[in-house]
């Protein structure tokens, strides 16, 4: 009887053990090298967010995986917070072997040395950096090191109603600030504001740039600039609060400028081309242009580019074949189909040509990329993007009474 | 009789449980103890440096701590008591001899089993610009507010959000406790010519002190911890101004965003002193209103 017992609690103790042990090794199917014609699985992570753009991908690996019938190659997209996600697997040496890295979160990754520098790969499979736009290849380097291929960019442009342009007895869109002010009072009307842009940095740091501002320099966080107050006064109390032309888009019941303008609530928005495809699905009849940012007068355009990169594992077992999916990815084969997708621009120089003879009506976004800043403020990226949106909502919702006051507060948040 | 043997036994089947606790919750509480005293990222661990007391006195002058403690004090002394008077209130109506009570009791818990979520998602839907909530308000002609967008309203309509979501569990605990009370009190008081309301007063009140002293722990622990409804109806940002940023949330936020989970580490261990120091003010307070 009694003995009966120690065997039964030992099965019992033995059966969850096992189930405890399994959760732990379940990584080990990439360990082994491989020789010339043995299978290998090369693990690529990353974000899906539309059925086209994972369409899209899928397409490359195809064609990859074509000419390379030896590599198998997996991708594991993330639900949901991508980094939240990428940051254990990192810190348990279990992060895929290639995954995106966006511009905005790699100076954290890049000077932490938890991924690897590739520059010695590209040279030895003869991968030319030249071939591929500075800002896109800058975005990714750190001390003297390439950490990444960019796979595509976005910058932003103007897009405007062309039928509520004609309503309001417009012919051309705005290129100034005071077209742009003048043009939006005469397209409220009707239930329509004439401009919508949220309270973030990623869409007003053009204008903010234009009128001399900088957010960051030198390693350091310059919000208190005076230069930094005339943009987020103009957009955000005159344009919003006096004339009351423009709002953000939450005030218009959506939760991006994209979506008020594809249902026609605001005549005029900010945004880069991920915007096409959504009115597209939303409202195909709706007549559209897209033009470079307006310019403050005797200001010089100022725009920003947004750029993701795959970045190398440190860990990975076959980072030979991991940099030649890697070139392809982001080489012309792959781009070509960036190209036919149409969701973002194409980093390689040659193939923005391309672009343009497909898509001439696009040709605002190639044009913002010649004076565009990346989308990246050194480690401090997270924080000082927070700030700024906050302290430019803090003027649209009158919690602080100007774009002074909210700017001081701002850079007190991130010291 | 007890044996080595039956000892062994015993030890052998606890220890399932005992391993997995300590693989599964102590050994990370005592790692997030031991993390929280160093400048510790999540992506570099080899690179932490001890830190001493720097991420503890950092709390004091962060003023988005600060922000988020008083959110999340504010949140909870508006939810707790309506929270514990609705539900005390739908117990009462339910476990009364009405028709259709059984209909009633699965409506009112009805929320509480539908994930947070869908919940926020709804009540975003609602509480739009041009929602519903407006559009009612607009034509009963009362002004309208940017609810979720407000500085003054953001906060209080989740605190709403939350009311209705769980109001429906601690109704049924109500429901169980006033099960308990013996039904010869009633009658005896009925004797005594009791009213309907010195019955609540004197009867059920003071027997149903147990469960309220249990929901009250429990509905000031789940206010102080309240993360998804926020990060869900601000989009993972904190809301206007940080209006609707709790310590959790802003503690995920420190973590996962800022790369800095030595600090985060530090926010939890506080929250857990809050609490912890709520619990036992409470049961203090408690013990000596029954002696």
């Amino acid at each position: 009887m009694n003995k009966k017992s120690v065997i039964t609690g030992l099965m019992a103790t033995s059966l969850v053990m096992t189930a405890l042990v399994g959760c732990s090794s379940k990584t080990a199917d990439t360990q082994d090298t491989a020789s010339k014609d043995e299978k290998i699985t090369l693990r690529v992570g990353g974000w899906s967010s539309s059925p086209e753009e994972q369409a899209m991908l899928d397409k490359q690996i195809a064609g990859f995986k074509s000419a390379h019938p030896n590599v198998e190659v997996k991708f594991e997209p993330v639900v949901g917070d991508y980094l939240q996600k990428l940051q254990p697997m990192i810190a348990s040496k279990t992060e895929p072997d290639l995954f995106y890295l966006d511009a905005y979160a790699a100076p954290e990754f890049m000077e932490k040395g938890v991924i690897e520098p590739i520059d010695d790969l590209l040279k030895k499979h003869n991968v030319n950096l030249s071939d591929y736009e500075d800002a896109a290849v800058k975005a990714f380097q750190s001390n003297n090191k390439t950490y990444g291929l960019a796979k595509d960019y976005n910058t932003l442009a103007l897009f405007y109603n062309k039928e509520l342009f004609e309503k309001a007895g417009i012919t051309s869109p705005p290129k100034t600030w005071t077209e742009l002010q003048d043009d939006a009072k005469k397209l409220t009307k009707d239930g329509v504001t004439g401009f919508s842009i949220s309270a973030e940095l990623p869409r007003y740091q053009p204008f903010l740039y234009q009128a001399g501002g900088t957010v960051y320099a030198d390693g350091k966080a310059t919000l208190t600039k005076s230069e930094n107050e005339t943009a987020i006064n103009f957009i955000y109390d005159q344009m919003m609060k006096k004339d009351k032309s423009a709002a953000i888009p939450k005030t218009l019941g959506k939760d991006w400028a994209g979506d008020a303008f594809a249902d026609s609530k605001a005549a005029m928005v900010v945004e880069g081309s991920w915007l096409i495809p959504h009115v597209a699905k939303k409202s195909p009849s709706l007549k559209y242009g897209i033009v470079e940012l307006p310019v403050k007068e005797g200001a010089k355009p100022s725009n920003m580019i947004f750029t993701v990169a795959y970045a190398l594992s440190k860990n990975s077992k076959h980072k030979d074949e991991a940099i030649d999916l890697m070139a392809y990815l982001t080489g012309k084969e792959g781009q070509k189909i960036t190209v036919e997708g149409g969701l973002a621009l194409p980093t390689i120089k040659e193939m923005g040509k391309d672009y343009l003879t497909k898509y001439p009506e696009r040709e605002a976004f190639v044009k913002g990329a010649s004076y565009a800043l990346p989308y990246q403020y050194g480690t401090m990226g997270v924080k000082l993007v927070d700030a700024m949106n906050k302290a430019s909502e803090a003027v649209v919702l009158g919690a602080k009474a100007d774009a002074k006051a909210a700017l001081a507060e701002a850079q007190t948040k991130i010291q | 009789m007890r044996t080595r043997g039956d000892l062994a036994t015993g030890y052998l089947f606890v220890l399932p449980v005992v391993v997995s606790l300590a693989v599964f919750l102590i050994g990370p509480i005592l790692y997030a103890l031991y993390i929280s005293f160093h400048h510790f990222s999540f992506l570099a661990p080899d690179q932490a440096t001890f830190a001493g007391l720097d991420n503890y006195l950092k709390l004091f002058k962060d003023p988005r701590f600060i922000r988020a403690l008083g959110n999340t004090s504010l949140y909870s002394l508006g939810v707790v008591p309506i929270q514990i008077a609705i539900a005390l209130m739908l117990a009462l109506i339910v476990d009364a001899k009405i028709k259709g009570k059984t209909l009633f009791r699965v409506v009112y818990f009805l929320p509480t089993v539908t994930s947070t979520v869908a919940v926020s998602v709804m009540f975003m839907y609602l509480f739009k610009n041009d929602g519903l909530v407006n559009f009612v308000l607009s034509k009963l002609s009362i002004p309208t507010f940017d609810w979720f967008n407000s500085l003054t309203f953001a906060l209080p309509a989740v605190m709403m959000m939350a009311i209705w979501t769980t109001v429906g569990q601690f109704m049924v605990i109500y429901l169980a406790g006033l099960q308990d009370i013996p039904q010869e009190l009633y009658e005896a008081a009925e004797v005594d010519g009791a009213t309907p309301w010195q019955r609540l007063r004197f009867i059920t009140w003071p027997m149903l002190k147990p469960t309220t002293f249990f929901i009250l722990i429990m509905s000031i622990i789940g206010t102080f911890q309240v993360f998804d409804q926020m990060y869900v109806i601000s989009k993972g940002e904190g809301g206007p101004q940080d209006r609707t940023l709790t310590v959790v949330f802003y503690l995920y936020r420190a973590a996962f965003k800022d790369f800095d989970m030595g600090y985060a580490s530090a926010m939890a261990f506080a929250l857990f002193l809050i609490i912890l120091l709520l619990t036992i003010i409470q049961r203090k307070f408690f013990k000596e209103e029954t002696n």
